[in-house]
């Protein structure tokens, strides 16, 4: 911009006299001596003077003593008519919706991940066979249930509860001999009880060990005569299931099952045994203790 | 209205007195309806732009900030209100064509000293002012009737058309040049001013 540029802008703050003196006396001094600047300085002032030829618009006294009941009027006709426009009480800050977005999508986050990708519930393991070598010899185990329970325990003490509930009932002399004799609600329970647990043995014994599979298949049937006894049974109803008992020789097989146990063999042919650790050395470990 | 009046009004209209804000309508109608016009060009327009900014002030009084300028907040709502009013209007530009004929009401009383030719003399250069005026760009326009009309100073034209110091007085400068060629025009063709 030129020296006249920059004077021509400050024009009108020097025509309204909003100059201060300092400036407006370097103003002067320049249009003293520049003929073009000076020249448009006084048309524009002129021009200015002219505007006042011109009145600020405005309207007749009685339009302006009826405004403010126009106005009041008016205002309340658009207040009656929108009252949604009108300031809610609560205005949350920006902060609060973008918090509420927020937890929106973690609780999106936290429904997808139990529904869509939840892992699938384990089921019962069956027995799973593990091999040390490096022990000398071979150990078998079972993997423990869905109770951290190994299966073996379980399983064994399945049998013992089944042998005394069994003894209680076979051994259960008449009714009018012995009336208090067979606590029957407590050994319906008991039943019941494990028929629940035969059916999870099974499940984990699988084909490990058919023998034992065999034997709890015979004592479920057993288990659910006991528990469908009628509360007040015949002598009859106990009779049969005492000759289930012993045509079975349910109780010769746990026996038998037990003493295998202790004794650490496989009872179901050429399976490994479920119940622990094997004693017997492998061929390799013999070899290697010779 | 003195500065002190104004703060003085201000701190009334924050703690809600109820008659404040008629008294502030009643101080600024005039100036409101006055800046409306020059705007909007249209009498009608003008009164509806005047309402909804006084409704518009009503509405955000609770938002006023201790030593901010009441004058210039009115007007900056007023402008605003124009503005969006001129820009809904669907046939604005044809409107304020057809308003260029009509001059802005006034009601000064004339003075009964003045002859005949004196008043029509003063009632041409009064309308050739007018036309003048039209020819501006909003901005040049609003500049000058702020300065000229309301006796804004550059600094509040500025706080209230939302722009720079040198911008305003560009927009002055280039005013008041346009009104001085378009006045010089006329007056070397005086025929151009009339119209039949």
């Amino acid at each position: 911009m030129t020296r006249c540029g920059r004077w021509r802008k400050a024009f009108p703050e020097a025509i309204y006299g909003e100059l201060d003196g300092r400036v407006r006396g370097k103003m002067e001094r320049h249009l003293a001596h520049c003929e073009s600047c000076s020249g448009l300085y006084e048309k524009m002032a002129a021009a200015v003077r002219k505007l006042d030829a011109r009145p600020a618009p405005d309207r007749e006294p009685r339009f302006w003593e009826g405004y403010w009941d126009r106005l009041e009027a008016r205002m309340g006709r658009e207040a009656a008519a929108a009252p949604g426009r009108r300031r809610p009480v609560i205005s949350l800050p920006v902060w609060a919706y973008g918090a509420a977005g927020a937890l929106f999508f973690i609780a999106l986050g936290i429904f997808i991940g139990r529904t869509v990708v939840r892992p699938r519930p384990e089921l019962p393991r069956t027995a799973r066979v593990t091999t040390s070598p490096g022990a000398g010899a071979i150990e078998t185990a079972i993997a423990p249930g869905s109770d951290g329970t190994p299966l073996a325990v379980r399983a064994s003490r399945y049998l013992k509860r089944s042998r005394v509930l069994l003894l209680a009932v076979v051994n259960a002399g008449p009714r009018d001999e012995e009336p208090f004799q067979l606590n029957l609600a407590l050994q319906k329970k008991t039943s019941e009880d494990l028929l629940r647990e035969a059916a999870v043995l099974k499940r984990g014994i699988g084909s490990s060990d058919r023998r034992l599979e065999r034997l709890i298949s015979e004592l479920e049937m057993i288990l659910l005569q006991i528990a469908n006894l009628a509360p007040e049974p015949d002598d009859a109803d106990i009779a049969f299931i005492r000759a289930g008992v012993e045509s079975g020789d349910i109780l010769f097989k746990i026996n038998l099952t037990e003493v295998r146990r202790a004794a650490g063999k496989p009872i179901a042919g050429r399976a490994p045994s479920p119940w622990g650790p094997a004693r017997e050395p492998s061929i390799g470990a013999k070899a290697v203790g010779a | 209205m003195s500065r002190e009046d104004e703060a003085r009004l201000a701190d009334r209209l924050r703690t809600s007195d109820p008659s404040a804000f008629r008294e502030l309508v009643e101080a600024y109608q005039r100036k409101v309806y006055g800046l409306a016009y020059e705007i909007t060009r249209n009498h009608d327009d003008a009164e509806d732009v005047s309402q909804v900014a006084f409704m518009k002030i009503h509405r955000a009084l609770g938002t006023l900030k201790p030593g901010y300028g009441l004058n210039t907040w009115i007007y900056q709502v007023v402008r605003n209100a124009a503005l969006d009013h001129v820009r809904k209007r669907s046939a604005g530009a044809r409107e304020a064509a057809a308003s260029l004929s009509a001059l802005p009401p006034s009601y000064e009383p004339s003075d009964p000293a003045a002859g005949p030719e004196k008043a029509a003399e003063s009632a041409s250069l009064r309308r050739r002012v007018d036309e003048a005026l039209v020819n501006f760009s909003e901005r040049e326009r609003t500049a000058l009737v702020l300065r000229h009309y309301h006796g804004f100073k550059v600094r509040e034209i500025a706080q209230t058309m939302g722009i720079s110091l040198g911008a305003v007085k560009s927009y002055l400068f280039r005013a008041i040049h346009k009104l001085q060629r378009e006045l010089d025009t006329a007056e070397t063709c005086p025929g151009d001013g009339e119209r039949p």
